[in-house]
């Protein structure tokens, strides 16, 4: 497709008038490593910001615009080799740092949407692309292959180890494999994305666990490095009386049987307790084992939950009650079969110290619910029991992902892979070999129209309640279509492209002030520095006499280009700005 | 120059005013503003049924007209939607980036028709009799359709339903036992409502659910799940309400199901209190939390946040029917936990 052809008639008009008003046009590219770059970048791109893997999400958001599926997909994997997958499953705190869900701005994008379209919509053709280093002939043991043991095996690989990664289970994948249900996170994807990742040469050793068909000790005279990437498998425990009767599982162990095809046996009537995603996970697949009356139990409020509002949405949509401001406090049986919960009311109070909200028991308000089966999703650490975590004085020995941080999410797990990577590179070679800096280039155009901004939000398409039962495996989500994604990828920002004022040639006609749609256009007095060497909030003043610039705020800055149509100075440039990883 | 309290009262339906004309009385000197995403004064919610079949006319349905605002010296803000609340600076933030300045709030912002997450894909197609604006947005389209698919089945739903067999209409109704969320209608109950129905001519669906709904040449074809197909003129959705306080989030008031207040009313955070149906009231009997409905409610939680916003500490009761009668079953005005046995 001609990259014209993605354009409207009014749309080339307006990029031609834009690009008259553009300020410069000649192509300067510039590599930084100053503080007060990097220390922009995370102020003006949030979703960016707000992701673990540091994710260029204006970046493949607009080549989702452009139609090239392929080259937004490889954007997305130089930061997170799986984005198929978390196109599935992420848990988007971009979409909770999104411009446009800010007041005033409408909805978040569905970046994580524009994720998953990327995958789906790449040509059947396509090429990964990796930049190999020469190989080192060193040897990395990486245990585990869930997404911190797979990350770090990648970049490991791709720097020129040799990698064999250990894997207790059958299958690899870790808790993407066993941990969550199908019908979010299609099996055949998840190979794909795994195997891409094997083809670099990584060798995958299963059902070899840790603690029993291999010791660490062995694994540290074999090897150069290791990474212990085992994550957090051990489940928390709810600690009352009757936790040991019969049908009461814990939200891993349950997922895990589900996973593997087994149909554990829930009744009709299911109490789940907790508050993530693990939790809803179990109370969804409950519902396809054929239960009737699921409820999720919580002890603060609904707002607290630590899912997205997707997640909460199908939860409704599937019938699954939230009951909140309740915790268990004891269960009761009949034999050794549960037949109830007890649990006792809560209210919240105010604490001084984080996370300054808490739920706190009511003295006396126990009350008794009926149940057949009781799923209790609290959460998991790591399982000390098989390696220490205190791994402090193991030459050699790096921890990655959950294992290192607590539990925590697939996202934030890669980031966590990628980062022990590089460490183990420096270990390995003695130097750093990659350095991360802002790419800033000088960009003609805005690449957006006004109208963009009032484009609501693609809904993502789903099976109905009907399908969704006929198969327990059915994939609930459908993705986008070309077009969809296409209109969604309209409603980015592109907050990568900064804005900026040249104060030696503004004449200070303040038009640009009086087209902004929002208050992103400033008459400032000083800029504060800092204390770690990034530029602070502007300081803004309305007396005349003390301005000394007027500037872009470009935290604030919706990136409508009006000020750029209405300067009659030329004096707004825009720059796009990019994180990027080079060779030191 | 002398500091007056600005009190401002986020609703404007029996909770907002009541509390409004009670600061009046207690405080001659204050600013006191309400605030109404509503472009009508307060009104009679409960004789929109009434108004849709003509037997009143909106005079008839107006509880305040301005100018009996004006003579509180109660300002009124109509048509104006707050978008959120900036509880350290005490600043309200409109939709239309005007920003309001309180001293204390009230939070009477009610409730809206729940839609159920499986019919939000055609919610396009459907109608609700929840507000003024949802009512004249269908009123003469009500007097010239024929053919009517109701499916949920509150209270106000059979009020509708009845009065739609007074205009002669043909009706169907798909019962939802879940209408009254959280409230669950038990099997009995669903048997006592269809042969109460009876009397009525009206096609009764239970135990079913919608399988599609779409839109051809301006009729609605509404197939179940069990394969009932309906050619209808107008689809109405009656499943209850679901308070009205998207915009506190992220105020730092607590908020679960509704707005989370102890027995005075009051929230978690200094000078925010909430009544009404968008207030879930702990209740200190029960150690629980509790929301109501009805009128009589909504008047006595607006006068007691209002007192206790002063300095008082009147702890609130529920008032008026406990139980509202939905075709010979006995529907509680105060839930989420049980208040009594007494059904």
């Amino acid at each position: 497709m001609k990259k014209n052809d993605l354009y409207s008639k009014e749309e080339k008009l307006f990029q031609d008038k834009n690009k008259i008003y553009s300020a410069q046009s000649v192509k300067q590219i510039v590599y930084s490593t100053d503080v007060r770059d990097f220390g922009q970048v995370a102020k003006s791109i949030p979703c960016q910001d707000a992701c673990p893997a540091k994710t260029n999400i204006p970046g493949y958001i607009r080549a989702v615009f452009e139609k090239r599926h392929g080259r937004a997909y490889e954007l997305n994997r130089s930061a997170n080799i799986l984005p198929g997958v978390l196109g599935h499953i992420c848990s988007r705190p971009c979409e909770s740092a999104c411009r446009h869900g800010e007041p005033d701005n409408g909805v978040s994008v569905g970046i994580c949407h524009l994720k998953r379209s990327c995958s789906d919509l790449k040509s059947g053709s396509h090429r990964i692309i990796e930049g190999l280093y020469a190989p080192t002939e060193k040897k990395v043991a990486v245990i585990g292959s869930g997404p911190a043991g797979l990350a770090a095996a990648h970049d490991l690989s791709i720097l020129g180890h040799k990698v064999v990664i250990f894997e207790g289970l059958e299958k690899p994948g870790g808790m993407l494999m066993y941990g969550i249900p199908e019908f979010r996170l299609p099996r055949d994807l998840l190979m794909l994305e795994i195997k891409n990742i094997l083809r670099l040469g990584i060798q995958l050793k299963t059902n070899k666990a840790i603690g029993v068909d291999i010791s660490l000790d062995l694994l540290k005279n074999e090897y150069d490095a290791v990474v212990v990437a085992t994550g957090c498998v051990s489940p928390r425990k709810l600690n009352i009386a009757g936790e040991d009767l019969k049908n009461i599982y814990n939200g891993l162990d349950f997922m895990k049987a589900v996973n593997e095809g087994q149909k554990p046996l829930v009744g009709d009537k299911v109490i789940v307790i907790g508050a993530g995603f693990t939790a809803v996970d179990c109370a969804r697949s409950a519902i396809r084992l054929g239960a009737s009356d699921v409820s999720i139990n919580i002890r603060k409020t609904i707002e607290y939950m630590r899912i997205d509002e997707t997640e909460k949405y199908e939860a409704q949509f599937e019938g699954i009650k939230t009951v909140s401001l309740i915790q268990p406090s004891k269960i009761i049986g009949n034999g050794n079969k549960v037949i109830a919960v007890e649990f006792q009311r809560t209210r919240m109070e105010k604490t001084d110290t984080p996370p300054y909200r808490v739920s706190i028991p009511i003295e006396n308000s126990q009350f008794l619910v009926p149940t057949d089966s009781v799923i209790a999703a609290l959460g998991q650490t790591p399982d000390e029991a098989v390696v220490s975590k205190d791994l402090d004085g193991l030459d050699g020995v790096f921890a990655a992902g959950d294992f290192a941080t607590g539990s925590s999410d697939v996202i934030s797990a890669i980031a966590g892979g990628r980062k022990s990577a590089r460490a183990i590179d420096e270990y390995l070679i003695g130097e750093k070999r990659k350095q991360t800096v802002v790419r800033l280039e000088n960009h003609e155009t805005t690449d957006r129209q006004r109208s963009y901004d009032f484009i609501g939000k693609v809904e993502m398409n789903t099976i109905d309640m009907e399908e969704r039962l006929s198969k327990a495996t059915n994939e609930v989500e459908t993705g986008y279509n070309d077009d969809q994604a296409h209109e969604e990828a309209k409603r980015c920002y592109l907050c990568n492209l900064e804005y900026e004022i040249d104060p030696l040639i503004c004449i200070y006609c303040s038009a640009c002030i009086d087209v902004a749609p929002k208050d992103c256009i400033k008459m400032i007095e000083s800029v504060p520095v800092n204390s770690d060497g990034t530029y602070g909030i502007y300081e803004e003043t309305d007396d005349w006499n003390n301005v000394v610039s007027i500037a872009i705020d470009n935290a604030r800055c919706i990136r409508c280009g009006q000020c750029l149509a209405v300067c009659p100075m030329d004096c707004i440039s825009v720059t796009k700005t990019e994180l990027i990883e080079i060779d030191t | 120059m002398p500091f007056n309290d600005h009190y401002v009262i986020i609703g404007n339906g029996p909770a907002g005013n009541h509390a409004a004309r009670t600061l009046r009385k207690k405080d001659k000197d204050a600013k006191i503003t309400i605030i109404s995403d509503e472009r009508v004064p307060y009104y009679y919610k409960p004789k929109l049924t009434n108004f849709i079949a003509d037997e009143i006319a909106k005079e008839d349905l107006m509880v305040n007209f301005l100018n009996s605002y004006k003579a509180k010296d109660i300002r009124i803000r109509l048509g104006q939607e707050v978008e959120r609340i900036d509880s350290e600076s005490k600043t309200l933030f409109l939709q239309h980036m005007e920003k309001i300045n309180y001293s204390k709030l009230i939070i009477a912002s009610g409730s809206r028709a729940r839609v159920l997450p499986a019919m939000s894909r055609y919610a396009n197609h459907l109608k609700f009799v929840t507000s003024y604006t949802d009512v004249m947005a269908v009123k003469e389209e009500i007097r010239k359709a024929k053919d009517f698919f109701i499916f949920g089945g509150d209270l106000v739903g059979f009020k509708f339903l009845r009065l739609l067999n007074s205009m002669g209409k043909t009706v169907t109704i798909l019962i939802y036992p879940n209408a009254f969320w959280p409230y669950n209608l038990t099997d009995n109950m669903l048997a006592q409502i269809t042969e109460s129905l009876s009397k009525f001519k009206v096609d009764v669906i239970v135990k079913d659910d919608i399988s599609i709904i779409d839109d051809k040449n301006g009729l609605y074809r509404v197939k179940t799940q069990k394969g009932i197909e309906k050619n209808v003129d107008m689809v109405f959705s009656f499943n209850g309400l679901i308070p009205n306080i998207d915009f506190a989030k992220g105020s730092g008031v607590d908020i679960d199901h509704g707005i989370l207040v102890n027995e005075y009313l009051k929230t978690n955070v200094d000078s925010i209190y909430a009544c009404g149906s968008c207030a879930q009231i702990y209740n200190p009997s029960i150690k629980s939390y509790t929301t109501s409905i009805g009128w009589p409610n909504a008047v006595v939680q607006g006068e007691v946040a209002a007192f206790n916003l002063l300095g008082d500490h009147k702890i609130i009761e529920s008032v008026g029917r406990k139980y509202f009668d939905l075709e010979g079953v006995k529907i509680k005005t105060i839930w989420w936990e049980d208040i009594d046995d007494e059904v």
